[in-house]
């Protein structure tokens, strides 16, 4: 039975686990940011997941790994614009989410890219997340952006290893409706470009997806009033 | 101007709002008291900021400037994609392109900057291809288990006689990536050379007549030809030998530390060469230092700003005449009068 604990085994163990804890946090993003998942999904445990996702020799095949998702009701009510006078019932800017993993262990570039914009674009998806082991060419990441109408992120694996967002120095984020953000300039006579701000390239704003002209309100715990609540634009 | 007076300064109350009352509703910002008054922005109240045509010209004139930018952008992307796929035929030589893929090339490599051009080098070594456009072959790979070492540099050696003195050969540490992006020193060489003709300002922050009329990129072995056309006509004989110090051409062939002189490489070839650089430097430093000046005519760069004209100091007539001897100068001759006994 030493056999079976060779070095290649020991190694497909650890790429099959690292993969899995990605995983997991890929579906607790997709739940954080609102889009319908399971709780068996987001707590696949690992036995599991090796049954499901690895290739006769141990190794994890990314080429199985694809994942769609719809966004939930209280999701598409946040992203739904406020209705104006040029367009009386406007449609939420949400969608089918497609989540890839690309197989391919290093030299990421426009190929692959492309491949995956065209997946995106034919099958009509809002939102495409490429996830790649090794970081991607300049040129890629500007051709991942280039699609109209459609929004393309990119993680690599390590950066979902953990779940940042459950850290204990991370605060709470919570994105606003166009409701409540009108609600809350209203409240402290505020215009938008008066409020403190948040990058798009944020951790946690690339963890939830966040887009330009967005509120989030960040709940943090304060030794003197329990909680303290301060409100970020994101640019 | 008479009717929009802007309002008197005052530390007085009172004058300030007489003054501020003669005058009918003045702007509350400074640069709408200084532009001509319109009898369309007067009648508007003053807390719409969106009402003034030039705010929003300006709005629409860095609109504009972002778009093309963006645009730019675009097309560059475009490019690259697009010079992935050359040469079009894949026994094609790199020595000798084809007409319609050398001009392919050039004209595509306009709007480059130096990082564009290293953007495309990486994306050909990802699909497995030379860096140099009109290469088809693969790019150089080492193979680990054949060599035995993994490691991430790689020591070059120069020609003989290189080193230091003279003596021995030059010893070059490089990065294993930057050695594996060319599957030759040639195309190595061909590609840089290309490189350090791009211009380094971006493509939107060019003038016009930069892009339209700029010198044209030459390949390698175009701007060879036409050295060794020249150096030929003057009946110099071409050493071919010589340790060449391309090394110290550019600072930017250092920084991609390839090690190029292991090609042989005539000193003609890099004066020449180095010599149509500066040449083109000096020009670009002109028109440089006029701009800084504040110079707009073009004549006035090239002889001067102030009519200098050198006369020399007439020193009259008599020739310089050197010193005679007199009586008893020998002895040592008189002190003020006083001879000296001797």
């Amino acid at each position: 039975m030493d056999e079976d604990y060779s070095t290649g085994s020991v190694d497909s163990d650890r790429e099959m686990t690292r993969l899995w804890r990605t995983w997991r946090t890929v579906f607790e993003m997709l739940q954080d940011r609102g889009y319908e998942v399971t709780e068996e999904e987001v707590q696949i445990p690992l036995t599991e997941f090796r049954i499901k996702y690895a290739d006769p020799m141990g190794y994890p095949d990314r080429n199985k790994m694809k994942i769609q998702a719809r966004p939930s009701e209280a999701m598409a009510a946040k992203y739904t614009p406020l209705p104006s006078k040029s367009n009386p019932s406007p449609q939420p800017d949400c969608g089918t989410i497609y989540v890839e993993f690309c197989a391919d262990a290093s030299g990421v570039g426009t190929k692959q890219v492309r491949a995956f914009n065209h997946f995106v674009d034919e099958n009509n998806f809002h939102t495409g997340v490429f996830i790649t082991q090794t970081p991607i060419s300049p040129s890629a990441v500007r051709l991942l952006g280039s699609l109209p109408g459609r929004v393309c992120e990119h993680f690599q694996e390590q950066d979902l290893l953990v779940n940042i967002t459950r850290h204990e120095l991370v605060p709470k984020h919570v994105l606003l409706s166009p409701q409540e953000k009108v609600r809350l300039l209203e409240r402290y006579r505020l215009k938008e470009s008066q409020l403190p701000r948040i990058q798009v390239s944020d951790p946690v704003a690339r963890y939830l997806g966040l887009r330009r002209g967005q509120v989030v309100k960040i709940i943090r715990r304060s030794e003197t009033a329990g909680r303290y609540a301060s409100y970020r634009w994101v640019i | 101007m008479s009717s929009h007076k802007p309002p008197v300064r005052n530390s007085l109350p009172a004058t300030h709002a007489a003054s501020t009352v003669s005058a009918p509703k003045p702007k509350p910002t400074n640069n709408a008291s200084r532009a001509p008054a319109k009898p369309s922005t007067s009648s508007q109240g003053p807390n719409e900021p969106s009402s003034d045509p030039r705010h929003l010209a300006i709005a629409l004139h860095h609109a504009h400037r972002i778009q093309s930018q963006k645009d730019s952008e675009a097309l560059i992307l475009d490019r690259i994609l697009d010079l992935i796929t050359l040469p079009s035929s894949p026994t094609a030589d790199p020595a000798a392109p084809s007409p319609a893929d050398a001009h392919a090339l050039k004209s595509a490599l306009v709007p480059f900057q130096p990082s564009d051009y290293d953007n495309l080098i990486e994306e050909r070594n990802i699909e497995g291809r030379c860096g140099y456009p009109l290469c088809p072959r693969p790019h150089r790979t080492e193979n680990a288990f054949s060599t035995g070492a993994n490691g991430s540099y790689r020591i070059t050696w120069g020609a003989k006689g290189s080193g230091p003195g003279g003596r021995g050969r030059s010893m070059n540490i490089v990065p294993r990536e930057s050695l594996e992006k060319w599957c030759s020193d040639e195309c190595a060489e061909r590609a840089l050379y290309i490189r350090v003709q791009l211009a380094a300002e971006p493509v939107w922050e060019r003038r016009a007549a930069d892009v339209a009329g700029g010198q044209e990129i030459l390949l390698l072995e175009e701007g060879r030809a036409a050295q060794s056309g020249q150096v030929n006509g003057k009946g110099k004989a071409r050493s071919t030998d010589n340790p060449p110090s391309v090394r110290n051409v550019t600072g930017q062939l250092e920084n991609l530390s390839m090690d190029v002189d292991s090609v042989g490489r005539g000193p003609g070839d890099v004066a020449g060469d180095m010599a149509r650089l500066s040449v083109r430097d000096e020009g670009r430093a002109a028109r440089a230092l006029a701009l800084e000046r504040g110079d707009s005519v073009e004549g006035a760069w090239g002889d001067g700003r102030v009519g200098v004209c050198v006369r020399e100091n007439d020193l009259g007539g008599a020739a310089a005449v050197a010193p005679r001897m007199g009586p008893g100068d020998d002895r040592g001759g008189s002190i003020e009068g006083y001879v000296p006994a001797p």
